[in-house]
């Protein structure tokens, strides 16, 4: 049986090489830049480095806006795949803070009915940037064993809970204005040294789980969270996602190798249609483990007793 | 005279000005974006859409043609959720019009329900009090008024209308809208663009290179006059404002002073300000009579312009307005000092910031007021200096019910990391006050100010006018250089090598460049601490410097 096809926004992240080595078709959003030029949100450094485009964001940050692919666009990627018979899963990032999964579905409508035969499934990943690329390739993978499209896409439903975020988001300037954290109205200033540390949670959003009181702390803890959240670490790719943070998730790589020797570790680049929502601060890992409490009750505890052992 | 049918010529010069429209207002729509939802903002994506479409629209007579034209445009540049709504609301207008070479009455009411139907299957779950709800009650409460001779003006006018009652009920349906305190961004766009068009009919169409500047005025409302009736207090007198011409005919006192004026008016009023500029004098005066003010004045020229305004209405207009504060279970009172400081504390999260001065000693009553403007079960006081801790002590053992808690923060850069360290989301109390504790825990703080006098202290002595510095209140180290007196306090710190981080809260009138000025110092001795600098605005103080 001819296997299905994947495609996946491109907030999932996953650069050229991966988008090759896991066979996905990414579907570009839009970037608007501050002179209000509107690009397909690129995935790779081609007119700037990260470090040029972060530090331009983080001077400017309101100039720059983002969104996503739209019914149409959906539609035209969709109909290229599925016209010969090819059957599509599509896959977007959560719903809890964008509407494409929304327009992906009306698409996947509009294009089932001008296509009787055509089978499409589309699934919210409620996550985004690496974290949603980590699924997309879970989802690759199992397409590889042999799985067929419901077998995934009923997977994918039944485990999205299981992705995981380990990591600090040290410049929360830029969710609080943009609502990508649950309840950001505190989170304007400085926080000069402290790492905050985000998990996502049910509603597809991230939310700030615990505080680390520098680097050091937060590396300990985060390790601490990892071991106690992470499933079969050895048979597992894991991915660590940084924005401007690239020595720091270097140093975070190297722990989580010699602790957990997952079968690979790759850092991975956050680019323009995540990055502008989320700014320079972001470093974290993202790996499959324990389902995630409702209220995040479980791991903010985790990561309580860590911080009260440290005293 | 009623308009009975538009041509597809029409139909785009009145879509040309509706955008104009929503471009002027493009702004104003993306701040009234309060969804978490950043897929952009909602002016800019409704002004994308109906741009791409109109750019990609062939010009024709029939409208079916020109229409079809459009709405394929739009759907394909739509933008956002805003846009793809909008997108979907032209694609069902065209359709309803496919056959259409005119729109006339009929059509426009069929084509404004196809419209919003198609706008309705555009989304999976549709959600009331956007621009869905506008569009809909929009034409259904007005489309059995409409007959054959309604013109299209009037039409679109009464539809107008008929949405801006809609607009105005979206916070009651919607309540993020009704938190947030605003309209919905999408139907309020939406309705810009009808207006534009209808502009465009009645003669007036919205250009486009139209400066921004052509606000509609909307008169200020002015205080409420039912707030003072024959059995109301005056206590609060009046404000007057007023220009002075001093005059040169000799019909006026000639012997005008300044300071002779301003001493006469100290003993009619209060809050006087008074500046001369040649010969016209500026003053502001509160007074419960403003007769011998007006005598006064008018003994050496006469008014350009007066205001006269009766401070007690606007008082009880205050009072009405002042609103319970809302309900939290954690409240958190910060002491800080300088204005960058206190916004940076609020911006973290205080509830209530209260400005300790330079002095420090704010007094348990400063306390036990903030207690009162706080709506919360319990209260976390960050005091800025180890002498106000009893105070806050004090005012929590006075606060009878109220659970109180005092962190020991000795110094503000201690209040800070103790507020950086909280965790809002968190719904456990016990364990925010527990990561605020930790954060004002092992913070070492370094002031730096020039000698006021001659001191000495243990072994340490200075001289008025030396650059000194404290480590955690005691002198530390002692320069003709304000840069050194900092770089040696710091690498008194027993585990410096061990530190991190940095912030350094920058004192009142001590340049901005200075910040770079320190920050080489710094680095040359201690390269890895990270420094980050925060425009605080202290007295006495320097900078201070809170090292974790």
């Amino acid at each position: 049986m001819k296997k299905f096809a994947i495609l996946a926004d491109a907030t999932c992240d996953l650069q050229e090489e991966l988008q090759k080595r896991y066979d996905v078709h990414v579907l570009p959003g839009h970037v608007i830049l501050p002179d209000k030029t509107d690009i397909p949100s690129p995935l790779k450094w081609e007119t700037m480095t990260r470090e040029e485009f972060y530090s331009k964001l983080k001077k400017d940050p309101n100039s720059y806006t983002t969104a996503p692919a739209n019914t149409q666009e959906f539609a035209n990627a969709m109909e290229k795949i599925v016209s010969d018979g090819t059957e599509l899963l599509t896959m977007t990032i959560s719903g809890g803070i964008s509407g494409a999964f929304q327009f992906a579905s009306l698409a996947a409508k509009q294009v089932m009915e001008a296509h009787p035969g055509a089978k499409i499934t589309c699934v919210d990943s409620m996550r985004f940037g690496p974290g949603f690329g980590l699924m997309v390739a879970y989802a690759a993978r199992l397409r590889d064993e042999g799985k067929s499209l419901d077998e995934v896409t009923a997977w994918l439903e039944e485990n999205k809970n299981r992705f995981h975020q380990a990591g600090w988001l040290d410049d929360l300037s830029f969710v609080a204005k943009k609502g990508r954290l649950t309840n950001a109205k505190a989170f304007f200033g400085t926080l000069a040294g402290i790492k905050p540390i985000g998990e996502f949670d049910y509603n597809g959003l991230t939310t700030v789980i615990g505080k680390a009181k520098g680097a050091k702390q937060a590396y300990a803890v985060l390790m601490e969270y990892i071991a106690q959240t992470i499933e079969n670490p050895a048979e597992q790719t894991i991915f660590i996602a940084q924005t401007s943070r690239l020595p720091q998730a270097e140093a975070f790589r190297d722990m989580i190798r010699e602790r957990f020797h997952p079968k690979e570790i790759l850092i991975n680049d956050v680019f323009p249609a995540c990055g502008i929502n989320i700014g320079p601060g972001l470093m974290a890992a993202y790996y499959m483990g324990k389902p995630i409490s409702q209220g995040l009750t479980e791991e903010r505890a985790i990561i309580e007793r860590q911080l009260n052992k440290g005293e | 005279m009623a308009i009975r049918r538009i041509n597809g010529i029409e139909t785009e010069q009145m879509l040309r000005s509706g955008l104009a429209n929503l471009q002027r207002r493009e702004t104003e729509i993306n701040r009234l974006n309060v969804f978490p939802v950043p897929d952009g903002d909602t002016g800019t994506n409704m002004c994308m859409t109906l741009a791409h479409g109109l750019r990609n629209a062939t010009s024709h007579t029939d409208v079916n043609v020109f229409l079809k034209t459009l709405s394929a445009g739009m759907l394909l540049g739509a933008r956002g959720n805003s846009g793809v709504i909008l997108s979907q609301f032209f694609y069902g207008f065209s359709q309803e019009l496919s056959r259409a070479a005119l729109i006339g009455p009929g059509e426009l009411r069929s084509a404004l329900i196809r419209g919003y139907r198609a706008a309705y299957q555009a989304v999976l779950q549709p959600v009331e009090g956007t621009m869905l709800s506008v569009a809909r009650e929009g034409i259904e409460h007005i489309r059995g008024q409409i007959t054959r001779s309604t013109g299209v003006d009037v039409i679109l006018s009464m539809y107008i209308a008929e949405m801006r009652k809609t607009l105005a009920q979206t916070p009651e349906m919607l309540s993020v809208l009704k938190e947030a305190g605003v309209v919905d961004s999408g139907a309020a766009g939406f309705i810009l663009i009808f207006e534009g068009m209808l502009s465009y009919l009645r003669g007036e169409p919205v250009e486009s290179d139209q400066p921004l500047t052509a606000e509609a005025p909307t008169a200020p409302a002015g205080p409420d006059l039912s707030l003072f009736d024959e059995d109301s207090a005056f206590i609060d007198g009046y404000c007057m404002e007023f220009l002075l011409q001093l005059m040169n005919d000799r019909a006026y006192d000639q012997s005008f002073r300044l300071q002779t004026y301003l001493a006469a008016l100290k003993e009619l009023g209060s809050s006087i300000v008074c500046v001369q500029n040649d010969r016209r004098v500026k003053v502001h005066i509160h007074t419960k009579k403003p007769s011998p003010v007006i005598l006064l004045s008018q003994r050496y020229g006469e008014f350009l312009t007066f205001k006269l305004e009766n401070m007690q209405v606007q008082h009880n207009e205050y009072d009405r307005q002042t609103v319970q504060p809302e309900h939290k279970p954690l409240a958190i009172i910060a002491v800080a000092n300088g204005e960058g400081m206190c916004q940076l504390f609020r911006s973290l999260g205080a509830d209530c910031v209260i400005d300790g001065g330079a002095t420090m000693n704010t007094s348990a009553q400063e306390f036990v007021s903030a207690f009162e403007e706080l709506n919360a079960d319990r209260i976390v006081i960050l005091p800025d200096n180890k002498n106000v801790i009893p105070a806050a002590e004090q005012a929590a053992a006075l606060s009878g019910s109220r659970q109180v808690t005092v962190l020991p923060t000795a110094s503000f850069a201690e209040g800070y990391f103790a507020l950086a360290m909280d965790i809002p989301d968190s719904p456990d109390t016990d364990e925010r006050i527990r990561q605020m504790r930790r954060g004002g825990e092992g913070v070492a703080t370094i002031g730096e100010a020039t000698a006021s006098r001659d001191y000495s202290y243990h072994e340490i002595r200075c001289r008025k006018g030396e650059e000194i510095a404290f480590l955690n209140g005691e002198l530390i180290s002692v320069s003709r250089d304000w840069r050194t007196a900092v770089t040696e306090a710091l690498m008194m710190l027993e585990d410096i090598e061990d530190k991190e981080t940095c912030i350094v809260f920058r004192g009142k009138d001590i340049p901005a460049e200075r910040e770079e000025e320190l920050a080489e110092a710094v680095a040359q001795r201690l390269p890895m601490l990270e420094l980050e600098f925060v425009d605080a605005g202290q007295e006495i103080y320097h900078w201070v410097l809170g090292v974790m």
